[in-house]
């Protein structure tokens, strides 16, 4: 059995808190060695050196003071010509004229590319078109929903409540009578009833020239509720996709 | 070992920008480490204060050489270390330690003539203490450093053998050397107590 040189139990005295110091089976196994290590422990243990006298807390203050003086300052890094204010300032310019010019003549190549693909495969659909009358018809729904809604609820005694219903019902014929036009010249017989039932209703509720009395919005709850009017403006409502009546909140009228 | 700031590298930014007065806050943070370290090898109060200004000022200088990714504390050190070594290595050994009637660590000077005085008088005037200082300056400089460091700076023989420049089983080697040096010479106290 070969035993650890001194070398080796110095490395295992100072390596001895690690859980794989090299050398700790043997030195653990053999008496020998451990007998060795003990005494290399003790003299090692045993050596007590002078402690580094304190410092003050200005000292590291102090040696700044000394030191100060023979340093030289590190000059700042120069800055490259390209990157001086009036330079830089230029090839922003410059990059920003490029980047105008190429978008036009990207944005006119694409759009002649466009105009010879329709006319030569299919007529230009009319989408925009289509989106705007949704998005007027979508705000006209909303609002006659909400006219109907306080008609229905509207207390007939009080004029000041039902006054501004017959101004809202003007406001709203008007409008009512464009998307009836639009809807007799399409295909929803769903929608054109719904607005005829609706421009009845309007033109009552605003061609009442003494205002709107008891007797009066009685007779006009009584033919909505028969007419299924209220459910009827919901239907359409709901088949208008929420975004598109989003910000229109101006005369329906007025955006077509 | 120095731990590093946690704006050690925006202070050095500033300093290599041209802000000089930034690094007075790096000589401040690291000054009292520094005097700790090198006092530990050099044995010697004014040596140490030596060494700070001389590893700080090095610093300075080669602080465009520097590594963003390393840690500012871990590499003064290491040229503290450096700086002590030089200090030491520059010595005569016969000049560590000058014989005298009185034992003054801060002058160098040791009385070791008088054997014949016995453990007890050795413990009693600290002279055991004298000794082991006599015994520190016995050591080359790189074994009394590796030594130092291991002993009492609790270093791995890798960040020796990184701070002195020698391979770790160079270091592994010095530190024996000085250890096996040091027992030698303390043997006579073993024996005599």
């Amino acid at each position: 059995m070969s035993h650890l040189r001194e070398e080796e139990l110095v490395e295992y005295f100072y390596t001895r808190g690690d859980a794989d110091a090299p050398g700790r089976r043997h030195v653990e196994n053999c008496a020998e060695c451990a007998e060795a290590y003990t005494a290399l422990r003790t003299d090692l243990e045993e050596m007590e050196f002078a402690e580094p006298p304190a410092r003050d807390a200005g000292y590291g203050v102090r040696v700044w003071d000394s030191l100060a003086q023979r340093l030289p300052a590190y000059e700042a890094p120069r800055r490259h010509w390209l990157r001086s204010g009036f330079w830089m300032g230029l090839s922003y310019a410059a990059a920003c004229g490029l980047l105008v010019t190429s978008a036009f003549i990207a944005g006119t190549l694409w759009e002649k590319n466009q105009t010879n693909t329709a006319t030569t495969t299919r007529p230009a659909p009319p989408a925009p078109k289509e989106k705007v009358v949704l998005v007027v018809l979508g705000d006209h729904l909303d609002r006659s929903e909400r006219l109907l809604v306080e008609l229905k609820h509207a207390d007939v005694d009080s004029a000041e409540m039902v006054s501004p219903l017959r101004d809202e019902a003007k406001s709203l014929l008007a409008a009512n009578r464009v998307c009836l036009k639009s809807a007799t010249q399409g295909d929803d017989p769903e929608l054109k009833t719904a607005l005829g039932d609706l421009n009845r209703l309007l033109d009552e509720l605003s061609s009442q020239p003494e205002g709107l009395n008891s007797a009066a919005i009685a007779r006009l709850q009584s033919e909505m509720n028969s007419d299924g009017l209220l459910f009827e403006v919901r239907v359409l409502r709901s088949r208008i996709p929420e975004g598109q009546a989003a910000g229109t909140t101006g005369a329906g009228g007025g955006k077509i | 070992m120095v731990r590093m700031g946690k704006n050690d590298h925006a202070v050095i930014e500033a300093v290599l920008a041209g802000d000089k007065e930034a690094y007075g806050a790096l000589v401040v943070r690291h000054s009292e480490s520094l005097f700790r370290v090198a006092f530990r090898i050099t044995r010697n109060e004014a040596d140490a204060d030596d060494v700070v200004q001389e590893a700080l000022l090095r610093g300075y200088q080669k602080l465009a050489s520097f590594r963003a990714e390393s840690n500012f504390g871990t590499w003064i050190y290491r040229i503290a270390v450096r700086c002590a070594l030089d200090k030491i290595g520059g010595r005569k050994v016969n000049d560590a330690s000058r014989v005298s009637d009185e034992t003054s660590p801060e002058l160098q000077e040791v009385q070791v003539a008088d054997w014949a005085a016995g453990p007890d008088r050795l413990l009693l005037s600290g002279e055991i203490g004298a000794m082991q200082e006599t015994a520190m300056h016995s050591l080359t400089a790189t074994e009394r450093t590796a030594f130092v460091l291991r002993h009492m700076e609790d270093c791995t023989t890798d960040e020796i053998g990184t701070a002195l420049g020698i391979g770790s089983n160079a270091a592994k080697q010095a530190v024996f050397r000085a250890v096996r040096k040091l027992r030698i010479r303390l043997a006579v106290l073993r024996v005599r107590t």
